[in-house]
């Protein structure tokens, strides 16, 4: 390095040392000033969550939480009642959640009339990334007032540590029993670090145990809708006999490729077995080595490996996109004539097709009568991490079927609440789903979202991928999946 | 004399390989800008290159089968048996043609032959989408339909605007601040301080996510342009510090040591002297820095978000192909209107870039 001339340098030194100190106690002062700010704050909220969620009584010194406390009184006036009379006006509620573009839309326009009446404003923030980003938020200190899981099994995890607010402390229990079905409520009690608390709301809903067809073009053939599992495999042959493979079957899904196939693998386990050993099945306790989960996993194999029954034959199954699958089955000639999948995948429906008339569905017929007709769901769990009396509010507001009104209308829906009146849907597709739902002698929820991620997000989507795919037998698939339990 | 004609040789070899590269380099661009031309139902079918003339088998006849022809027995068609498999992936006829499945439903059979062929259906329907945004169909409360329209693009090209340009201003200008202290000025610690710059060169931006969302959080700057403009200096300054010391310090010393005698200060200097001298650096690092935060996902992810006043290219268009990827056709569009910008600006200091890329590379 070259060197100014000495006096110069000294001079210009000692000022730079002056500034260069001065600097840095200024960005010391800085960074102390955000640390500071930042400890008082971290105790403050922690104490707060677990406080109120786990023992409402402790937190009775609040005034908000009093109410809560007796329900006697709350009947009288609950966080909703007041909402509607205009006390909340003019605050936010910050709520996140994954899904985005139409169904934000539609989420939006079903909120506007509660938020116009109440004046809270509701501000929902959509992403694509809500699995990765809600964690970085919540451990940032940056959570959202309300979060919408569509994965119960992650909200678990913050529940475990205690982030989430019990519901059940300031929610009327009676309210909620009449509203929702008992399976819902069971399915939102989740273990937290003092006990079991009510960890959310289950606000929408979609029904998986659906089987799609072409309709129009099904009658024609004369084809028959089948009651018993026997009878749809018997279809399954005569259309192969008439030249048609039944079913288009595709699992491909980026990083999640395989999830496709653990939804048929639960919809048969519910129908061979009993909903306790289900349960088991899905906390762990009954191993995927087991002989009901292989036998599970034969009776899909039945359809998934003959290749005369599956569209472009087994080896395309792994390839297909899950939202390409199904549009072969609207092509001039029906290339492919069942299809089963959740509610939702009219959304990939080419967009000319009327529901009812060119599709319709199903129920997948059950396979031993001794357990009934079950029904497999999946939905979104809402889940509150501040406690403030307008967040309480809104809360409340998503019990209530009016808050999914104009969804329900728009279609992409089921209300899991009973008071959402049927004569909404306005198409007989989806009423008929939310009865079949309502009408359940076994609900139960997706056990894949269910498991944890190392397992349902992880090592059961790739064990089924690579026994479809023929790279493993079904012995060695499932071993890889009952490892995922011990990561 | 004798070495001309072969360096000429050479140069074509040179020019040709390097056509060649460019090419490849170029393929994926131009097959995107194809597929963003293509109607979805298309690009599900053929591969964009199908758009160009290229042999195909064309359908010449059809022959109907018996009705009652069992599928699983080897199947009779002219004369010849085949089995169910070779129709179905097509076999080749003593006479040349190719017989296909037309409809095994129907028994027919479609017997073709190769021939010129190209795809000439395109629309702009795609960049409709995307520019004006998709139409949404809402029933209201009291039956009736309205038809709502989802926003395009427009506004978040101007919020990822309004994070670019100064994200890319505020880290260049202290980093040349700090490059000129570093190189020219004495003072305490000051190797230790440039070390430790150079060791944050090697620090994941990552590992810093929750702790600076911690502060930010406690400061009130979450969620906002603010916060993302200082998370993308912080995140961009080792790199552009490093990069225009590299620079600066190769300037001949004469100039500050005249400069000194003349008697101006070291604020003069460095306007009136470091910071014309260091014009193409600091264009190049621009670029470097522009491009970086135009295409950047995963701060504004953490530290915006996407609330549609304060929402990002990248993250609008992630959100346009739907919450389960229905409209990913969307993308090809999307994805050359965010293109745009960048172009623009590499075209624009263009000139800069190939001197830039040589900085920091020789050092005397």
């Amino acid at each position: 390095m070259t060197k100014f001339p000495k006096g110069l340098i000294r001079l210009k030194k000692m000022n730079k040392t002056r500034t260069v100190i001065s600097a840095l106690i200024l960005v010391f002062a800085l960074l102390l000033a955000a640390c500071g700010k930042n400890n008082d704050n971290n105790p403050a909220s922690a104490s707060v969550s677990p406080s109120n969620s786990t023992e409402p009584s402790a937190s009775a010194s609040t005034p908000a939480a009093t109410q809560s406390a007796s329900p006697e009184e709350s009947a009288s006036g609950t966080a909703l009642d007041d909402a509607l009379a205009g006390k909340y006006k003019g605050t936010k509620v910050t709520m996140f959640g994954p899904f985005t573009d139409v169904d934000q839309v539609k989420f939006e326009e079903a909120i506007k009339a509660f938020e116009d009446k109440s004046g809270i404003d509701i501000q929902y923030e959509g992403s694509k990334e809500f699995e990765a980003t809600i964690s970085i938020r919540v451990d940032g200190g940056s959570a959202p007032d309300i979060a919408d899981f569509p994965q119960p099994g992650l909200l678990n995890t913050f529940v475990k540590s205690g982030k989430v607010i019990d519901v059940a402390s300031f929610m009327d229990d009676e309210k909620l029993k009449a509203n929702y079905n008992k399976s819902w409520l069971d399915m939102a009690k989740m273990q937290g670090p003092n006990g079991n608390i009510m960890a959310g709301i289950w606000a929408r809903s979609s029904v998986k145990s659906l089987v799609w067809y072409p309709k129009k073009a099904f009658e024609e053939a004369g084809y028959k809708i089948p009651q018993t599992w026997d009878e749809l495999l018997a279809l399954s042959e005569q259309i192969a006999k008439d030249g048609d493979p039944a079913w288009a079957i595709g699992i491909e899904s980026g990083a999640a490729t395989g999830w496709a196939a653990t939804d048929w693998i639960e919809d048969i386990m519910l129908r061979t077995t009993t909903p306790e050993n289900y349960d088991k099945w899905v906390k762990g306790e009954l191993p995927f080595t087991d002989d009901i989960v292989k036998n599970a996993v034969n009776k899909m194999s039945e359809i998934w490996l003959n290749k005369d029954y599956v569209y472009g034959g087994t080896k395309s199954i792994v390839t297909t996109s899950f939202g390409d699958a199904p549009k072969v089955m609207f092509e001039d000639q029906p290339k492919a004539w069942m299809h089963r999948q959740a509610s939702f995948i009219t959304s990939f429906f080419p967009q000319n097709l009327k529901s009812g008339e060119d599709y319709d569905w199903f129920y997948l017929p059950p396979i031993d009568p001794q357990y009934g007709s079950p029904v497999l769901v999946a939905g979104d769990i809402y889940a509150m991490f501040n406690d403030r009396p307008e967040v309480r509010a809104v809360m409340e507001f998503f019990t209530t079927g009016e808050s999914l009104k104009t969804w329900i209308q728009s279609g992409g829906v089921i209300a899991p609440m009973n008071d959402a009146d049927p004569a909404w849907y306005t198409s007989d597709v989806e009423r008929r789903m939310a009865e079949l739902a309502q009408k359940a002698t076994t609900l139960r929820f997706d056990g894949s979202d269910l498991m944890p991620g190392s397992v349902g997000a992880g090592t059961f989507w790739k064990g089924m991928t690579d026994y479809v795919s023929g790279t493993v037998d079904l012995d060695g698939a499932l071993n890889e999946i009952q490892a995922g339990w011990k990561q | 004399m004798r070495r001309r004609p072969k360096r000429k040789g050479s140069k074509t070899i040179v020019n040709i390989i390097l056509a060649f590269i460019c090419f490849i380099w170029l393929v994926p661009t131009i097959g995107l800008f194809v597929s963003s031309f293509r109607p979805a139902t298309e690009i599900l079918k053929t591969g964009w290159w199908s758009v160009f003339p290229h042999k195909e088998n064309v359908t010449k006849d059809q022959i109907q089968l018996p009705k009652d022809t069992d599928l699983r027995q080897p199947i009779e068609v002219n004369g010849t048996t085949y089995t169910d498999d070779e129709l179905r992936s097509g076999v080749k006829a003593p006479d040349g043609s190719v017989l296909i499945w037309e409809n095994r439903r129907g028994r027919t059979i479609n017997v073709q032959q190769s021939g010129w062929k190209m795809n000439t259906s395109f629309t702009t329907e795609n960049y409709k989408g995307v520019l004006t945004g998709k139409q949404y169909q809402i029933t209201d409360t009291d039956g009736s339909v309205k038809t709502k329209k989802g926003s395009g693009l427009s506004r978040a090209f101007l919020n990822t605007l309004t994070v670019s340009i100064p994200a890319t201003i505020i880290p260049i200008l202290i980093a040349t601040f700090a490059a000129y202290a570093f190189a020219w000025l004495r003072f305490p610690l000051r190797k230790t301080m440039f070390v430790i710059v150079i060791m944050l060169l090697v620090v994941p931006l990552q590992v810093a996510m929750i702790p600076v969302l911690k502060d930010y959080t406690a400061l009130g700057l979450n969620g906002t342009f603010l916060g993302v403009w200082i998370a993308h200096a912080g995140f961009g300054l080792p790199l552009a510090t490093y990069f225009m010391y590299s620079y600066i310090s190769q300037l001949p010393k004469d100039l500050f040591e005249s400069a000194f005698m003349d008697g101006a200060s070291n604020f003069t200097i460095f306007t009136r002297l470091i910071l014309p001298l260091a014009v193409p650096s600091i264009a190049s690092i621009s670029i470097f820095q522009f491009l970086w935060v135009w295409n950047d996902y995963l701060v504004s992810l953490v530290f915006i978000g996407n609330q549609p006043g304060v929402q990002v290219l990248s993250m609008k268009i992630a959100d346009m192909v739907g919450t389960r990827g229905n409209d990913w056709h969307l993308l090809t569009a999307a994805a050359f209107v965010s293109m745009l910008m960048p172009l623009a600006v590499f075209f624009g200091l263009q000139k800069y870039f190939v001197r830039g890329l040589l900085g920091g590379s020789v050092k005397g």
